[in-house]
């Protein structure tokens, strides 16, 4: 059940991300983008972090998403990119890293990585709140000093433009 | 269970098609596209090794939060600046892009 | 014996999905909402709303519409984006129905369980302005595109005190599990009572995010014609307008379980008639904004939604902060 279940998730995710960034339109691209993210959190739901795979829906659906769309039907259509003479080298070369890497990962780990069945209190909701309230608190109250920052920049990128039209 | 390398395995080859979106494409949306597929490929990973410890810990869960965070506020200030520029220059083509050039 | 066909077909967890509280069900109520609207905002205005299509006041009229509006021409206007068009409604119905799947009815009849229904639930409701945004953008014209980046402002401002005040009721009970949040009510009594402020939000924001009177801006009929509905043939529309029923079943149905206490209620009455009628209720409350409210501009409506709903959502953190640690003495 959970082989089938995760074959699937891993195809549509791999599927998704390759048409993401090869569709001809942006628009069916950050569509793609956004059903790989789905996949993700599928994935993130089978190695049981569940409130993780609802934050990554939630945000980067939700918001991410969303927000590359708008920016897509904004700017508008960017067509005609003309192929590099060095993309298929570098296309050969990414696929050569990657099967790479992952056949030095797959054999240095003889008989797979088999994790533990059950999660148990490693996946639990109270000691994720637990360790990220009173262990990572100061650093979350950061985050959030920085995401305030973004959003500033942001709006300031934004906002003078709109003053010198 | 799935073995964890199966999980390993699809991070590795997000993080491929990650780095292959960021060395061929001139498009800045798209090379945007590419940095949240390797964000990915890295928080899928640190999940899955989150699981390889016996006991599993929960730190690895804390730190993907930070990450999804981290990334949507680059996500949000990368598409203001694309946005900006696209305005100023009307070609979001990177390679062309090189008004900061003395 | 052994047929797995069968098997499947006669499992309780299929005749979950497909049946009960799924599929069937959902497209039969969803119907029946759509004439319950009509009628109840005829009585407010003093008309008699439908009344032809059965003996009983005209209840099989949504019916009688879907069939019409099946057999209209299904044209799909020229340079739009065939994809996306057609996708759009469907992916939204998908989207509307798979939120049902996480309300627990009565106890044991709930299709998913999970540790996170709630966070998943409103996660699963952040989706949808993407799919109308790409609804609007693929008709390929004015009126759905205006329409799309209506709903995509709306929604993304509401969506934060949405999840603010619930945020109220999970400090309160102390889990993310729907079930667990009713199993909370049955000891301590309902939540609407110490969350009073947090479920007038929830009503305000969950009404914002079904694009319903007085916030029914991305679809404003006397403006800008349906909104991102208004390409759309005959069938495809059926699709469109089906969601929004399907959303408003299932925001009714999480007010009932997160602040209503969902199934429980004395003996004789059993669970389900108790959770359907608490739903009816709020549906009812629901529809007559829709008659009494006038639609809000969209400047009053961002503006609200950033400051006022905000702060106090916020408010009602702490009043949830003070009633789990108690009111310090001074």
């Amino acid at each position: 059940m959970t082989d089938l279940t995760f074959l699937a998730l891993a195809t549509v995710t791999v599927a998704s991300s390759i048409l993401a960034l090869e569709a001809r339109d942006l628009v069916y691209g950050a569509a793609a983008l956004g059903i790989a993210f789905l996949g993700m959190a599928g994935l993130f739901f089978l190695l049981d972090a569940s409130y993780v795979a609802a934050f990554q829906i939630a945000v980067y659906i939700g918001a991410v998403v969303v927000l590359i769309l708008f920016t897509v039907m904004l700017v508008g259509p960017q067509l005609g990119e003309p192929p590099l003479e060095l993309k298929r080298l570098s296309l050969l070369a990414a696929i050569l890293l990657s099967l790479l890497l992952g056949t030095a990962g797959a054999v240095s780990s003889a008989s797979a990585f088999p994790g533990p069945d059950n999660c148990g209190s490693g996946c639990d909701l109270v000691g994720l709140s637990n360790a990220l309230i009173n262990q990572y608190g100061v650093q979350l109250e950061f985050l959030s000093l920085v995401l305030a920052a973004a959003v500033i920049g942001a709006l300031t990128l934004a906002k003078t433009e709109t003053k010198a039209e | 269970m799935e073995p964890l390398t199966s999980f390993f395995a699809v991070s590795v080859i997000l993080l491929g098609i990650g780095i292959y979106g960021l060395t061929t494409k001139r498009n800045a949306i798209r090379i945007l596209f590419s940095v949240e597929l390797i964000y990915n490929a890295a928080n899928l990973n640190i999940i899955a090794f989150a699981r390889l410890r016996n006991p599993p810990i929960v730190t690895g869960q804390v730190l993907v939060l930070f990450t999804i965070a981290l990334a949507a506020m680059e996500a949000s200030v990368g598409l203001a600046i694309i946005m900006l520029v696209s305005r100023l220059n009307v070609d979001i083509d990177l390679r062309k892009l090189t008004r900061l050039r003395g | 014996m052994g047929n797995p066909i069968i098997d499947l077909l006669t499992s309780t967890y299929f005749l979950e999905i497909a049946v009960f509280p799924g599929l069937l069900s959902i497209a039969i109520l969803g119907a029946l909402l759509g004439w319950m609207e009509r009628k109840l905002t005829a009585r407010v205005q003093l008309r008699v709303g439908p009344l032809y299509a059965s003996p009983a006041g005209g209840i099989l009229q949504m019916f009688a519409d879907i069939i019409k509006l099946l057999f209209k021409e299904l044209t799909i206007p020229d340079g739009a984006d065939r994809f996306f068009f057609i996708m759009s409604p469907v992916t939204a119905l998908i989207i509307g129905a798979a939120l049902l799947g996480l309300i627990p009815f009565a106890p044991g009849i709930q299709i998913a369980n999970i540790e996170v229904g709630l966070p998943v639930f409103l996660a699963i409701v952040t989706l949808s302005p993407t799919i109308v945004l790409l609804a609007g953008w693929s008709a390929n014209s004015k009126f759905p595109f205006i329409g799309g980046l209506r709903a995509l402002f709306q929604q993304t401002a509401y969506e934060i005190p949405l999840w603010l005040s619930t945020l109220g009721v999970v400090i309160v009970t102390g889990t993310l599990s729907l079930t667990g949040i009713i199993e909370y009510q049955q000891n301590s009594g309902w939540l609407i009572v110490p969350q009073l402020l947090g479920a007038f939000l929830f009503l305000v924001t969950s009404t914002a995010e079904m694009e319903r009177l007085p916030f029914d801006l991305p679809e404003a009929e006397s403006e800008i014609m349906m909104g991102w509905q208004a390409e759309y043939p005959g069938p495809l529309f059926m699709l469109a307008q089906g969601p929004a029923f399907v959303k408003l079943y299932a925001f009714s149905a999480l007010f009932t379980t997160i602040y209503l206490g969902g199934y429980l209620g004395p003996a004789p009455i059993p669970p389900i008639v108790w959770f359907f009628l608490k739903t009816i209720l709020i549906i009812t409350l629901i529809m007559l904004f829709r008659s009494t409210f006038p639609r809000v501009r969209l400047d009053q409506l961002l503006r609200q939604g950033w400051t006022t709903l905000l702060t106090l959502s916020i408010a009602n953190i702490i009043i949830a902060y003070f009633l789990v640690v108690g009111i310090p003495a001074i």
